[in-house]
């Protein structure tokens, strides 16, 4: 190998040295464009809000002028926005508390119990992940039916928690058995039972994992449009997404409100992630190291 | 507070929050509250001004005269609620009155069990809306009561014909395909078409099929579902041979009908185009996508004749629209069914030209509109009058109608497609 | 991609049984731990296998019927459907606008992300504030993508407005109406909505890929390119698996961007497997033939999932040089 590579430039891809290298002025520009592409169809939708229709036909991509706050104003005085965000609320929170709960109870059974047939059982859970939700709707539809839980939240709630265990499942696991049994053993010795160790020593280790697993699932389930379209008739019943598309349907050539309605839309999601972001993206970076 | 009890709170919260949901699904769906007032739920497609109003208007007015009834009005777009009423039939609580087209489309509706028998409380009046109330009733039995009836032809900017040097309105297909060519010529849209909506594609293949079959080889087809006879041959290839000439505006097979100034209907709103073949509703839905008043601006005239065809020169397709009951609350539903009947709501709807063609012959006579009225009269003079082939024929052979010609608009399929296409999906 | 949710793969075989208390009689003992498994295991696996296994063998079942979903089951045909939905055009086509997404995230938005992450790798203020913002996309709803690029994509909307002011107005198309493009569109779409995932996921593994290596690869003569080749992407290996894996079951359910953004069109052009399913099984009350199209889009996603374990289950190198067992 040759050794004059120390004097050649440094080509693209390495990690600079600090202060001026030729990479960081390219990078801060990359990182521009990329910020630029993501959050410009979003600055589109949020200041489209403020325009006229008028506005927005004769110059689609232009700021406000004036800006008209009435499109919003209707939007938050309206009884429908605020019902699909409790909906949504309701459905995601009893979703994710259902597939936390249960799955954090399984993954640790699977995790720092003996049994035969624990490693089947683990597949079938890891089977699961191939078979989103999206896959089986036809049956769980008509399942719902069978079960009268058409029209009603639950019958949103227990499927997306049902889907939601595999990947609570996968993740929990390898974080429980990660624990070490010394610390199992020494709250046995004291007097523990395994499930007391379990409630007040496992979970409180697992917080990390917890809170991973259920800023996921809360996520999904909010995000979730097939099934409540399936499910809900009643426009009183609909979640955030679903009644957005069917604004969007209903007045389709009001696209100042339907930009309006979607950026208010936007709102919780982004407020959720601001504060889940640590733990979504620390999540992964914990999982992907191992 | 530390996680311990956070987390107790969290489960405990989740219980009671199951809980209470478990009750309310429970006790939901129940159509009669506490004090007494019977709840019943209205489905209509008529998300636009101004017939959304009159609708409104009119569950007002009847909440008045009948105050142990409570009517939710629940308007959904018109694309839309093809999937919302199958899903709501397949349901414990679909509406209790909900809009319907009638015909092979109720008669698969009818399967599920949930549309309501409400001949016995209709037999007194239905007989004073003609022959329309036909269609909703399915072997004999009444389900539903009409409120329009339609013809499809050719709404046309009488503004950008002149433009174009066009004098006439075209009686055949040739003059069509002349006029057509002066459109072009003169640099507009000769034609446009929501193609992403496939069912005004189908109105093409359909009318030809009116032109090229007798009446009786026509009506046959459609009941039995059976569209093999040679004449829905000649129409498959009369719709590939009009596509040929490339009549419409651009992008056709992405636009949709109705829903915003870049549907068809606002092209032909804001002379973006000059013509476009639909039903009787479609004036009133472009008068709602432009502020320019139309009426001194748009005409009408029928599907031109073709040659060598053995339908009728002025038969026509059409239907109607018009509400449906459910079991639960049937004798509500009709009981409310009649006033919307009544001569005041039905010439409302004239006034407005949401409808053209009211189910109640007095309502008739509050045409003022010119061009209204030769659309009513029209439809009076037809020598008869074919439901659309995707209302007609049962929901899965009527939607593989619409995509098989949707197909042919996009290139893709032959003459005898549609008719493979129906077939298949019996 | 087109993505649900994040997971990790390990293959973890720890147990950690605790030893049962001194003294305490085995058979109570035995007794209470299988009580005790059953309150664990019990409830999570009721729910799964009531919402998830059994609508699958259901909708097994309901495939070799004919039926308008009301009333009793009683038109028995076989595997009539199946072959009905294999052959028709439509399906054909959908399945393989499916695996054009498959395909196309793999070729185009995976080099993409990694490039980016590599690209962002370095020391940049603000780093947190670009991760936040890279992200959003993800945190969105596919509903909401679906209404915002519907309005975007307008003819004579807003990207043609952008493309028109920047003197490309030849490159303006009928974006969603014109059937050989609406693919590349969507697929565009899903792009913008999933590369900042992408960007993080792949930044976050770069964290497990030491300095010292690249330093080393670099004293020892090796190019930014090979360094990047044949050591940094290796070492990304379980990234790069967790990635294929969520991209490729997400672009096999795609719907809810279809169904919004084109309804399938035009005349089929964008229609994927479960867009069919929903037109065919619920719009036009075909509740068999719907279940026979569920079935192969789960055999789809299964025989996926089967090629994606014997590629995962490829030992590594970076076992070696990490000590991360797989």
């Amino acid at each position: 190998m040759m050794t004059a590579t120390a004097l050649a430039p440094r080509p693209a891809g390495d990690k600079p040295r600090p202060a001026f290298s030729v990479m960081t002025p390219v990078r801060y520009l990359f990182a521009l464009l990329i910020v630029g592409v993501t959050l410009a169809p979003l600055l589109f939708v949020i200041l489209g809000g403020f325009r006229s229709n008028a506005q927005i036909n004769s110059d689609p991509a232009g700021l406000p002028s004036p800006w008209v706050f009435s499109n919003y104003a209707t939007i938050l005085a309206s009884e429908s926005f605020w019902r699909f965000l409790a909906n949504s609320t309701v459905i995601s929170v009893a979703a994710t508390a259902l597939a936390v709960g249960l799955g954090s109870m399984a993954a640790f059974a699977l995790s720092r119990y003996r049994f035969r047939g624990r490693e089947a059982l683990y597949s079938m859970f890891t089977v699961g992940l191939l078979f989103p939700l999206g896959v089986a709707i036809l049956p769980v539809y008509l399942l719902l039916r069978q079960l009268h839980l058409l029209e009603s939240w639950v019958g949103v709630a227990l499927p997306q928690a049902a889907f939601a265990l595999p990947v609570t499942i996968i993740i929990l696991r390898p974080f429980m058995a990660a624990i070490p049994t010394e610390i199992e053993d020494a709250a046995v010795m004291d007097g523990a039972t395994r499930l007391g160790f379990f409630w007040r020593i496992l979970l409180p280790l697992s917080r990390p994992a917890l809170v991973t697993v259920s800023v996921l699932a809360f996520i999904t389930s909010w995000n979730g449009y097939l099934l409540p379209l399936l499910v809900f008739n009643n426009p009183a019943n609909f979640t955030v997404p679903l009644g957005v598309a069917t604004f969007q349907s209903q007045y389709a050539q009001d696209t100042a409100s339907i930009l309006a309605f979607t950026a208010l839309s936007i709102v919780p999601a982004l407020v959720f992630f601001i504060f889940a972001e640590r733990h979504i993206v620390g999540g992964l970076t914990g999982s992907v190291k191992g | 507070m530390n996680t311990r009890s956070i987390r107790k709170y969290v489960a405990v919260g989740a219980v009671a929050l199951m809980s209470i949901g478990a009750l309310s699904a429970c006790s939901g769906g129940d159509g009669d509250s506490a004090d007494g007032t019977t709840k019943l739920t209205f489905w209509h497609n008529g998300t636009t001004e101004p017939i959304q109003s009159i609708w409104k208007d009119a569950v007002d007015e009847y909440e008045k005269a009948n105050p142990d009834i409570s009517i939710e009005i629940v308007p959904i777009q018109n694309e839309d609620i093809d999937t919302k009423i199958p899903l709501a039939l397949s349901s414990d609580s679909p509406p209790d009155i909900y809009f319907s087209r009638g015909g092979g489309q109720l008669a698969t509706q009818v399967q599920s069990g949930q549309i309501a028998d409400i001949t016995e409380y209709t037999s007194d009046w239905i007989g004073d809306l003609g022959k329309a109330a036909e269609n909703w009733a399915v072997d004999g039995v009444q389900h539903g009561v009409p409120y329009a009836s339609q013809v499809v032809g050719f709404w046309y900017r009488t503004d950008l014909f002149a433009q174009a040097g066009i004098t006439e309105t075209p009686k055949t297909l040739d003059e069509l395909n002349a006029a057509v060519d002066k459109l072009k010529a003169a640099g507009i849209a000769p034609i446009a078409v929501g193609g992403k909506d496939r069912w005004p594609d189908a109105f093409y293949y359909n009318t030809f099929a009116v032109r090229e079959c007798g009446e009786d080889v026509l009506k046959k087809g459609l009941a039995d579902a059976d569209l093999s006879d040679d004449c829905f041959t000649k129409a498959g290839q009369d719709v590939i041979d009009f596509i040929a000439t490339e009549p419409f505006q651009d992008g056709f097979n992405g636009t949709p009908a109705q829903q915003g100034a870049g549907s068809s209907a606002g092209l032909v709103a804001n002379g973006g185009a000059a013509m476009e073949l639909q039903g009787t509703w479609h004036k009133s839905v472009m008068q709602g996508l432009t502020d320019t008043d139309l009426d001194p601006l748009v005409g009408w005239f029928p599907f031109p004749t073709v040659d060598g065809g053995e339908g009728d020169s002025t038969a026509t397709l059409g239907g109607g629209d018009g509400f449906a009951c459910t079991q639960k609350h049937a004798e509500e539903c009709a009981k409310f069914l009649e006033f919307l009947s009544n001569d005041d709501i039905q010439s409302k709807l004239v006034e407005s030209q949401v409808v053209a063609i009211p189910v109640k012959e007095a309502a008739a006579s509050t045409i003022t509109d010119p061009v209204m009225k030769s659309v009513y009269d029209f439809n009076t003079d037809a020598a008869y009058i074919t439901t659309y082939f995707d209302v007609a024929l049962p929901t899965a052979a009527g939607s593989a109608l619409n995509d098989a010609v949707a197909n042919l608009f996009a290139g893709k399929g032959t003459a005898d497609s549609v008719a493979e296409a129906v077939k298949a999906a019996k | 991609m087109s993505t649900t949710t994040a997971v990790v793969t390990p293959d973890v075989t720890t147990a950690a049984g605790a030893p049962s208390p001194q003294g305490a009689p085995r058979r109570r003992s035995h007794l209470r731990k299988r009580l005790e498994l059953a309150l664990l295991i019990a409830p999570a696996t009721i729910l799964f296998v009531t919402f998830v296994f059994l609508p699958l063998v259901a909708a097994g079942y309901y495939s070799l019927f004919d039926w308008n979903g009301f009333g009793p089951l009683v038109d028995f045909v076989g595997f009539d459907n199946y072959a009905k939905a294999l052959g028709d055009p439509l399906f054909q086509g959908a399945i393989s606008h499916n695996l054009f997404i498959v395909v196309a995230s793999l070729v185009v938005q995976l080099p993409l992300s990694i490039a980016l992450a590599l690209l962002l790798n370095g020391k940049i203020r603000g780093r947190t504030a670009l991760r936040l913002l890279v992200f959003t996309p993800y945190v969105l709803s596919e509903a909401v993508t679906a209404v915002i690029w519907l309005s975007l994509l307008q003819p004579h909307g807003v990207i043609d407005g952008l493309l028109e002011g920047a003197g490309l107005g030849g490159l303006v198309q009928l974006w969603l109406a014109d059937q050989n493009i609406v693919m590349l569109t969507l697929f565009a779409v899903i792009t913008w909505k999933y590369i900042g995932f992408g960007i993080i996921l792949f930044l976050a593994g770069l964290q497990g890929v030491p300095d010292e290596l690249r330093e080393a690869a670099s004293i020892d003569g090796a190019s930014g390119w090979q360094t990047t080749r044949l050591i940094v992407i290796p070492l990304l290996a379980p990234t790069i698996r967790i990635w294929v894996f969520l991209s490729i079951i997400g672009s096999l359910q795609l719907f809810d961007l279809v169904w919004i953004m084109t309804l399938g069109g035009p005349a089929g052009a964008s229609t994927t497997m479960a867009s069919y399913l929903i037109d065919r099984g619920f719009r036009r009350y075909e509740f068999g033939f719907g279940s026979a199209v569920a079935i192969i889009l789960f055999a789809i996603c299964f025989v996926f999932a089967l090629f994606y374990q014997r590629f995962a289950l490829r030992r590594d190198t970076q076992g070696a040089i990490t000590g991360r067992v797989e």
